[in-house]
């Protein structure tokens, strides 16, 4: 069962899509620059795809482009063309919801790939079975599929199936809400959506507000972490991570330690105190609380915040690592530390690694005690051999 | 001539001989355990004559119970449906099929793709502007289903919002309440059943002047997804009396930023 899984990643630009790879995820997706529910998202011009896809391709691994608004009229205009250029430069596969986009690559016959979006909401067998029908190869069930959904749409259709693992939730189904619409005419399903379900409401019988709590509806993220083995025994193929908008240190951990956790799991050396540190890592490094929401019954009141957006700064991330020679590496500082801290430094190709801050010199070669300054380049102690690209962070836990 | 293509769903089952009185024959069901939003029935309440709305997204298990129901709903008119399992399992039925996925049903190619699958029409989204509407009139090629009035479902949840809210602040089983947005004052209706929470407009929209601009020939039906009217309201604010708004027929949302802040 474990031959045929795949970590998708989310690469918001061509750097985080070559971070996500680095920390090993065997396939990527975004958004050109139309057609992706990610308007806002800085997204990849066709040149820059291309390179993507050259890239991907060149580490044997995949790329998939979300094509995956709900297409107005006007948005048909030159999707035929954009359709034939993602398929010249050979991406892997499209995502996308819309039958018009599908209907138009069968018609045309254009050698695409359809994988179809979490935008369709398929949570049971039937609707896949009328996807694959017209050549879909893969579904992205929606995050509401239970773990007996899953099971049944496998069992039934055979269709290799996506699932999200990671990361913020709708409170609504999706697809299923245009309150963005209603409150500030950004169309939330062609990329526009203003995140209405995170904002606080009175709550009023019709007459008179029935308390002065507001009323919130946001949900927890989704954290899979502890269910991945069973997803790979019940079929899903593809564990998908959610964030294109999400930084190069979040992306970079939330890949790694799904990566290690499927790796553990192929090599049978999983322990429950790996999954453990895995779930605290993943605690520490989103900022909001997360939880397995859908997959084993329906989520309650634990699975929601109510006082608004709950979002906390997360200052973990120290630094980039651009250099190692002799026990001192050279680090691109991202937020502030000082001589005497622990912290840990962690990268693809090592285990995690926990030591102390002895010194800090900057870039006149003097000796600092504290590296303030965002991006200041700067060299500190290493007693482990680090790589670039590797990155340093407080120490949170022992692993 | 309008009144016999009029479409309305019936919220209690004596309303059906009013809306006959004023010419209104065609009538929609919302049923239990496959529809959200709506007040909804037993099948074996409901005249054969009638269209089954089914706007649940469906689970496994749901689909079962539908399939399990094949026969009964058989010997209705049609369904309008949301979830294309629904599709699936009538297709190749003696039975209208009318695609209406929510906020779906914005371009013409994606309604045409249903009509050549053998669906008898698509209920047209409202929530795009009058030319849009207008174009996909142009473009398709079966007559379509224009909601005229009701109040929009905005959006569909498979989460009790509600009872979450209610439990976590200790209130009382509160239901169909009305959500009050305070920066851009909107106000919404949130209601709670055992398949999740809907919120719709709190407000009617109102496209009945529209049934005076569009070629009859292109339409099946005018829809009216009816939430607390009487049957004579609806016949005024057919007459014209003013009522409602008008919705997006003239607002055309925008998605990029650079447009939002362009307006």
């Amino acid at each position: 069962m474990t031959d045929n899984v795949e970590l998708l990643a989310p690469a918001g630009n061509l750097e985080k899509m070559k971070f996500a790879f680095l920390y090993g995820a065997d396939a990527v997706y975004f958004g050109g620059k139309n057609y992706s529910l990610r308007a806002n998202a800085k997204n990849f011009s066709e040149s820059e795809m291309k390179e993507a896809v050259e890239y991907a391709h060149s580490l044997g691994k995949k790329v998939y482009v979300t094509v995956n608004i709900v297409f107005h009229n006007e948005d048909l205009i030159g999707l035929e063309d954009y359709l034939r250029y993602l398929s010249s430069i050979k991406v892997d596969a499209i995502i996308t919801s819309d039958l018009a986009v599908m209907s138009l690559i069968n018609e045309k016959d254009i050698d695409l790939e359809i994988h179809v979006s979490t935008q369709a909401s398929i949570l049971n067998h039937d609707a896949a079975l009328f996807y694959k029908s017209i050549g879909a190869t893969r579904v992205v069930l929606a995050r509401e599929a239970s773990k007996e959904d899953i099971k049944r749409i496998k069992s039934e259709t055979g269709l290799e199936l996506e699932c999200f693992v990671h990361g913020a939730m709708c409170t609504s189904i999706s697809g299923r809400c245009v309150l963005s619409n209603y409150c500030t005419n950004r169309d939330s399903n062609r990329g526009g959506c203003a995140q209405i379900c995170r904002w606080t409401f009175g709550y009023s019988n019709g007459e008179e507000l029935v308390t002065d709590k507001p009323f919130s509806m946001t949900p927890k993220d989704l954290n899979m972490i502890t269910h991945v083995e069973d997803m790979i025994n019940i079929g899903v193929n593809s564990f998908k991570i959610e964030g294109r908008m999400r930084s190069i240190y979040y992306i970079s951990t939330v890949i790694l330690i799904y990566r290690r956790i499927i790796d553990k799991i192929k090599n049978n050396t999983l322990t429950e105190e790996y999954k453990r540190y895995a779930l605290n890592i993943l605690n520490r490094v989103a900022n909001r609380e997360s939880a397995p929401q859908f997959y084993e019954g329906l989520p309650g009141v634990d699975e929601q915040y109510y006082l608004g957006r709950e979002e906390l700064s997360n200052q973990d991330f120290l630094g980039l690592v651009i250099d190692y020679q002799d026990g001192v590496i050279t680090v691109e500082q991202r937020n502030n530390f000082k001589v005497g801290d622990e912290i840990q430094a962690f990268g693809p190709n090592h285990d995690t690694y926990s030591f102390k801050i002895e010194y800090i010199i900057n870039e006149n070669g003097e000796n600092i005690d504290v590296a303030r300054h965002p991006q200041m380049i700067i060299k500190i102690n290493s007693p482990y051999k680090l790589e670039k690209n590797d990155m340093l962070r407080i120490k949170m836990f022992d692993i | 001539m309008k009144m016999s293509k009029i479409l309305v769903n019936i919220n209690k089952l004596e309303e059906i001989e009013e809306y006959k009185k004023i010419g209104i024959t065609n009538f929609l069901f919302a049923i239990e355990g496959f529809s959200i939003g709506y007040k909804t029935f037993a099948l074996s309440d409901i005249p054969e004559f009638s269209y089954l709305l089914i706007n649940r997204v469906l689970d496994t298990s749901s689909v079962d119970k539908l399939a399990s129901l094949k026969d009964e709903i058989k010997r209705f008119k049609g369904i309008i449906y949301e979830d294309i399992a629904v599709y699936q399992l009538f297709k190749n039925e003696d039975i209208e099929l009318i695609w209406f996925q929510n906020h779906f049903t914005t371009n013409y190619a994606s309604i045409n793709y249903w009509l050549n699958s053998g669906c008898i029409s698509a209920v047209i989204s409202n929530e795009i502007t009058e030319s849009e509407i207008n174009e996909i009139f142009e473009k398709s090629n079966k007559p379509l289903i224009l909601n005229i009035l009701g109040k929009n479902q905005i959006m569909y949840s498979r989460r009790k919002l509600l009872t979450n809210f209610n439990t976590y602040n200790n209130l009382s089983d509160y239901n169909n309440m009305t959500l009050l947005e305070p920066i851009t004052n909107n106000k919404f209706k949130a209601s709670e059943s055992d398949y999740g929470t809907v919120i719709s407009d709190s407000e009617y929209f109102n496209y009945v002047p529209l049934m005076n601009t569009i070629d009859d020939t292109k339409i099946k039906y005018y829809l009216i997804l009816n939430q607390d009217l009487s049957v004579i309201d609806i016949k005024e604010i057919l007459e014209g009396k003013e009522f409602g708004n008008t919705g997006f027929l003239n607002k055309k949302t925008v998605y990029r930023m650079s447009e939002y802040n362009d307006r």
